[in-house]
């Protein structure tokens, strides 16, 4: 959302001296010569500009410098893919016990009336791996190969049953339409090291779109350049990247002159720091016009790492995606999301848990573990905290479509989370032998976030944005660090 | 998970204010920036103090707001100590009054005994000495409480005396002059008379002047050419679409429902409702009865229903596997909250999970005002032309009739034929069917399951030929039904609902039955045995409500000088800032009441001011005492809305289509936008003038909008918008460089500077001046075209595309963007 409340702070923003512009704009002014450009010295002392997008300090020294939340849409179910129960495959076909049901919200809950659910043990075969045995079942090779690299939680809980919402609480803490998207609060609170590209990077891959749409990455009620900024796999990898067709870099170049040119001259006579901080914006654009192309360029990556996550050069994918988030992370981009869809295996014909499912976990096991992996060599992984999950999980009965599958389930879903300060080869949290509640380190979206922002070396409780009257944070009233996760 | 974590967060956004206040912004790299704020803040308020005496309102309590009503406010859950400080009568023995030596809160905010310390370190906010010896002044002169300043019914005030008394052109420079000859402050002189008619034009119809309209202004010699030319804008139809647009943001309006699957709607006949209104200068009073509700108006046309469609606006989920309750209350709450921060300034919605910690609104008020809007049903009204009503008649009723014998067909069916088809059914046939059919044929027909019937039925239609054609006459009725537009409305329910309070905002949670009421702290509502939403609306537009007014005028000041009186335009409650001229905004809010609420007037009060005339100059006198302009010793630059920025630029190139109103339109935009949102959804491009219309008539799909209106800060249309932010990105620069219809305007302007000039380079730059900027082009600015035009000419495949590139940089220039 582009409801704006911040006049204070942009105008407190803009009253920054000339000299701090400078240097800690990253705004990369120098080679402008913006002082020659604007002639005299009194119109130099008016001029004051700061990217909002500037890195700053957190409250405490950072874990990890960037994220790379790889979000599977939809609601992976933790017990085809991580959260082993063999007591549920020797109760299959059971009825669900009424005590836990009890007072429980699901989706679809009128289905419920029609035929009482009966539990479901999953047909994958899971085995142990590595040195910290973690149970991985046969949907993810790769993945089993990388668990002592990173720390599952089993007990992560969300408070929305249904898609959207519960997709816009997991990005933004709120279930409510316009709160600021988890990119954008880190932007707007450690700003990001990238000069030539946006801080906050969409990318989305798989067999449909996102669910809210862009809801998922807005900026809220946070100024708009903390807004996330989709890159685009076809066409321009940002929209209007392109110069228009019969302009070569150098006539654009020759456009981008004259108007900074005659935009300093009016920079003199109204003494605005908005008209330096445009000036800025100009030269930035410019920038990103050669930047963004050599980002989605992969020629120099070498033919190894190609195949170690299964790109095939032109072909938009998951694994493409991957590859493009360890570039932005080593170009300073502090957020990156990279989406895949179709992670609903309620039981229709097409969102099955047999190959629907392997449809999708073969979409993107190599490539997730392929970039722990890559960024592990590249010595990256230290200071990159990478994400996977998607924004509930799968309930342990199961649901008659066309086939049998598993409804939404808000009490319980596995993600994992790696580098950047997060314990490798742990596993924490407990559900109960059926998979329906965590019985042990219980970890809320609240919680989630807390940890996310203390590796990044904020705290929760004091990243706040004025609005309406109150101090908005990422967490709301709530959130704990989840101190046990952390190296 | 237990019911009351997740109550607590169910509706989110405005669970529970209890976040700790006083934490400044940001990451500590932005402590600095605040402390530079509260400098610049304290230097203002200590201007606008003087040698006075402390004040309730304007010194105590934003102190105790920020830092004691948290524990010790309304909120009695919460409340510790059984303290309560909001009111004089409850905190008079720990007062003292008169006596701050023997007072318990001063030696609870000055003892170094951290155990007894307030606030205590736990809330993580600390008072400055200068703040405790506000509050000690406070005591020692008696502990006056005031009413918060907002819940008071406005006083006209006198306006007020100045020494330069031949700059004021009407009261509000009185006001304003007042303040800054108080603080030896000049006012800017008047803008040029080209600064002039450009800002009027930006700021009353949303596009620049042409070149004759400025030459003509410029040319008239009579003393109120000023006047005039602010008149012909106040009569153009552009007026209701330019403030129409503003009105827009706060109905949260979008095309298309929201959520994931983010259907289209039909609402925008209550967008040409909005036009309308401001072009026929509704009074402000009616125009927001007819939008609560212009349903149950006694003589209430078709249009007032209509109107009702502001509170439609709320988003609707479509995902499957929801409960249709919870989003129904979801709406209700957009719609109390929504009320609250439009119309009464309010932050409503904090109310609905505990009592507000901040406002006197309690819990209870909350829901008292959620059963105004709880017993209503949500319908879709037909909106034919008085020529199209006989022709839609007819039609309808051939299509019952087709649907009649249809129905009665496939009621025979039931009883006979299906069942002789069943037995006829080869047991290969049958084998071809799901699972569930194939069961559902075993049973006799009373033992199916509904699902497992529907779906039988569906197999034997299929191949039915008798069906076939019965349903294919339906289908010709109804491709015979004229197109009528219709529009979503409002309509009170027969049978009222019973509205609960919703513990912790759980709506599965019902605590104590209420029934519709207002907000105690504001006006006495007309009495009422069984108040609805017209009682509510008449209570907010009664002229004793101490709020509607000032938050009215508030905003429209605030859309002419970037800022409102009011900072907070949707918090006037004690947490939100308080008025910078209190009395010039209670003399705007007394005459606007007084005038009839009449919106045309109040605006053309505001832009004849001597204030609105100043020229928008940073004065380097400024840039030290005013830098934020709360003053009003200038006036404010203030980068063009979205949809402005499009039809300035399609007003220069001479592009643009002037119709007003209708169904929105897809102009041009990047490819793959639609793909970003869970449903597929087609953007074909309008051909034709459509593709030429202005920016607030693009489509307005919520889950994708269109990339330029959000890049440059259109809302997002999820929840009402009372002030947009301006933003300055490098994605804006691609825009406006790149984008497919800038770059179109571009090429259109080029040709229209070429073909009206076509001998003189140099009068094609200033012709490309007067037709975006309204001014002749400087020196500097000539010869910089000039030199572009040399090398474009050396690379550009031909003139036309040299001339692009100047006509690029205009359309791109900062001036171009701004409102000077």
């Amino acid at each position: 959302m582009n409801c704006g409340h911040s006049i204070t702070e942009r105008d407190a923003l803009l009253n920054v001296t000339r000299r701090h512009f400078f240097q800690q704009c990253g705004y990369g002014l120098g080679a402008l010569a913006l002082g020659g450009l604007l002639g005299t010295t009194a119109s130099a002392e008016r001029i004051t500009a700061e990217n909002p997008l500037a890195p700053k300090q957190g409250h405490f020294p950072a874990r990890a410098k960037n994220v790379i939340f790889l979000f599977m849409a939809g609601g992976p179910s933790q017990l085809e893919l991580y959260d082993y129960k063999p007591k549920l495959q020797e109760l299959n076909g059971q009825p669900v016990p009424q005590s836990f049901m009890e007072g429980k919200r699901f989706a679809f809950m009128d289905s419920f009336l029609k035929e009482p659910p009966k539990l479901l043990g999953t047909v994958r075969k899971f085995k142990q791996h590595g040195q910290s045995g973690a149970w991985v079942s046969e949907c993810l090779p790769h993945i089993a190969e990388i668990v002592d690299d990173i720390s599952f939680i089993h007990t992560l809980a969300t408070d929305q049953p249904n898609h959207a919402p519960a997709k816009i609480f997991l990005n933004t803490g709120s279930a409510q339409f316009g709160s600021p998207a988890m990119g954008a609060w880190v932007t707007y609170g450690i700003g990001s090291e990238a000069n030539d590209l946006p801080g906050f990077v969409v990318l989305q891959s798989g067999f449909r779109g996102i669910r809210g749409g862009a809801a998922n990455w807005a900026n809220g009620f946070l100024p708009s350049a903390h807004q996330g900024v989709p890159l685009r796999n076809s066409g321009d990898p940002i929209l209007n990247l392109a110069t228009p067709q019969d302009y070569t870099d150098e006539r654009q170049r020759n456009v981008i002159d004259a108007v900074n040119a005659i935009n300093g001259d009016h920079l003199d006579l109204v003494g605005d720091p908005e008209v330096a901080a445009r000036i800025a914006s100009y030269e930035m654009a410019y920038r990103m016009q050669s930047s963004a192309p050599e980002l989605m360029d992969l020629s120099k990556e070498s033919p190894e790492t190609l195949a170690m996550y299964g790109v095939e050069p032109g072909k938009p994918s998951f694994a493409y995606n991957c590859i493009l988030a360890r570039r932005l992370v080593e170009r300073g981009v502090r957020f990156v999301q990279a989406y895949h869809t179709s992670w609903d295996h309620h039981g229709g014909n097409t969102e099955n848990l047999t190959n629907s499912l392997d449809d999708v976990t073969k979409d993107v096991d190599q490539a997730s573990a392929a970039l722990i992996k890559d960024l592990k060599q590249r010595g990256l992984l230290d200071e990159t905290l990478v994400i996977w999950g998607g924004e509930f999980g799968r309930t342990p009965m199961g649901e008659i479509r066309d086939t049998v599958g598993r409804n939404h389930h808000i009490e319980c879903s596995s993600i994992w989370m790696a580098g950047g300060g997060v314990k490798a080869g742990y596993a924490h949290g407990k559900t109960d032998e059926l998979g329906f509640s965590p019985i042990e380190d219980r970890v809320h979206v609240n919680d989630f976030h807390a940890t996310m922002l203390h590796l990044l070396g904020i705290d929760h409780t004091r990243l706040t944005y004025r609005f309406k009257g109150r101090d908005f944070r990422l967490t709301d009233v709530a959130g704990n660090v989840v101190h046990k996760l952390l190296v | 998970m237990s019911l009351a974590r997740l109550a607590a967060v169910l509706f989110a956004g405005v669970v529970a204010c209890v976040v700790a206040h006083g934490e400044v912004a940001g990451a500590s790299g932005q402590a600095s920036l605040l402390d530079r704020v509260n400098r610049v803040e304290s230097s203002i308020a200590a201007l606008a103090v003087g040698p006075q005496t402390v004040k309730f309102n304007r010194d105590v309590r934003p102190i105790l707001s920020e830092h004691c009503f948290k524990c010790h406010g309304p909120d009695e859950k919460k409340r510790k100590g059984g303290l309560r400080l909001d009111l004089r009568d409850a905190a008079i023995e720990a007062l003292a009054p008169g006596n701050a030596g023997a007072s318990e809160v001063m030696k609870r905010v000055t003892t170094h005994d951290l155990e007894d310390r307030m606030p205590p370190a736990d809330a993580k906010t600390t008072l400055t000495p200068e703040q405790i010896e506000t509050l000690r002044t406070w005591i020692a002169e008696g502990a006056r409480y005031e009413a918060h300043w907002a819940f008071i019914k406005p006083e006209r005030p006198a306006v007020p005396t100045v020494a330069q008394t031949a700059w004021p052109r009407n009261p509000i420079d009185n006001f304003v002059l007042a303040r800054l000859e108080t603080h030896k402050v000049a006012p800017s002189q008047e803008a040029d008379r080209r600064t002039l008619i450009r800002r009027a034009y930006l700021d009353l119809i949303g596009m620049p002047p042409a070149p004759e309209a400025v030459n003509a202004f410029l040319n008239d010699p009579s003393s109120d050419a000023y006047e005039k030319m602010i008149d012909g804008l106040l009569a153009s139809e552009h007026f209701g679409e330019r403030w129409g647009r503003h009105w827009l943001d706060a109905a949260r309006y979008a095309d298309s429902d929201g959520y994931g699957i983010d259907n289209p709607r039909p609402i925008w006949k209550y967008r040409e409702w909005v036009i309308n209104a401001f072009n026929t200068d509704m009074p402000f009073d009616q125009f927001t009865t007819k939008q609560l509700a212009g349903d149950m108006l006694p003589d209430g046309t078709r249009d007032d229903v209509v109107a009702t469609g502001f509170h439609r606006n709320t988003m609707f989920n479509g995902e499957g596997g929801v409960d249709p309750e919870e989003f129904r209350i979801v709406s209700i709450i957009d719609r109390v909250n929504t009320t609250g921060s439009v119309f009464l300034g309010l932050t409503m919605g904090c109310a609905q999970c505990h009592t507000h910690k901040y406002d006197p609104i309690t819990q209870k008020e909350y829901y008292q005002f959620f059963a105004f809007f709880n017993n209503d049903d949500e319908i879709n009204i037909d909106l034919p032309k008085p020529e199209q009503e006989e022709e839609l008649k007819v039609a309808r009723a051939n299509v019952a009739e087709a649907q009649r014998t249809l129905n009665a067909y496939i009621n025979d069916v039931e009883n006979y034929l299906l069942a002789q088809w069943e037995q006829s059914l080869p047991t290969e046939t049958r084998a071809t069917f799901v699972a569930s059919v194939q069961q559902g044929l075993m049973l006799p027909f009373k033992e199916r399951h509904p699902d497992q019937e529907k779906a039988i039925r569906e197999i034997f239609f299929k191949d039915d030929p008798e069906y076939a054609w019965r349903r294919a006459d339906v289908s010709a009725a109804q491709s015979k039904v004229p197109w009528v537009p219709e529009s979503m409305v409002l309509r009170k329910r027969t049978q009222p609902r019973d509205t609960f309070i919703h513990i912790k905002g759980d709506f599965t949670q019902h605590g104590e039955k209420v029934t519709p009421g207002v907000l105690a702290v504001l006006n006495e509502p007309a009495p009422s045995d069984a108040p609805n939403r017209l009682d509510l609306a008449k209570w907010i537009v009664d002229p004793s409500n101490p709020l509607t007014a000032r938050v009215a005028v508030n905003r429209m000041w605030q859309e002419l000088f970037g800022r409102g009186i009011v900072e907070t335009e949707n918090d006037f409650g004690t947490q939100g800032t308080p008025p910078a001229n209190p009395d010039l905004l209670d003399w705007l809010a007394t005459e606007f009441v007084r005038d009839g609420w009449h919106m045309k007037s109040m605006i053309r009060l505001m832009v004849t001011s001597a204030t609105y005339r100043q020229s928008s100059t940073m004065r380097p006198d400024l840039l030290q005492i005013d830098p934020q302009n709360r003053l009003l010793a200038r006036q404010s630059r203030l980068r063009l809305e979205a949809e402005i920025l499009r039809d300035s630029a399609l007003t220069a190139s001479g592009l643009m289509n002037h119709t007003i109103g209708g169904p929105s339109v897809y102009p041009p935009q990047p490819d793959g936008i639609m793909k970003q949102q869970k449903v597929g959804r087609s953007w074909t491009v309008s051909t034709g003038p459509d593709r030429y219309r202005r920016g607030m008539y693009t489509f307005f799909w919520r889950a994708s909008p269109h990339p330029s209106l959000v890049l440059f800060d259109a809302p997002d249309a999820n929840m009402a918008c009372t002030r947009r932010n301006r933003s300055n990105t490098p994605l804006q620069a691609l825009t406006l460089l790149n984008e497919e219809s800038c770059v179109e305007q571009a090429d259109a302007l080029a040709k229209r500077i070429v073909t009206e000039q076509p001998d003189d380079v140099r009068a094609r730059i200033a012709r490309a001046f007067e037709l975006c900027l309204g001014r002749e082009p400087r020196d500097f600015e000539v010869n910089t075209l000039m030199a572009l035009l040399e090398k474009e000419r050396a690379l550009a495949p031909d003139e036309q595309s040299a001339w692009k590139s100047v006509a690029r940089v205009m359309l791109n220039l900062d001036e171009f963007i701004t409102r000077e």
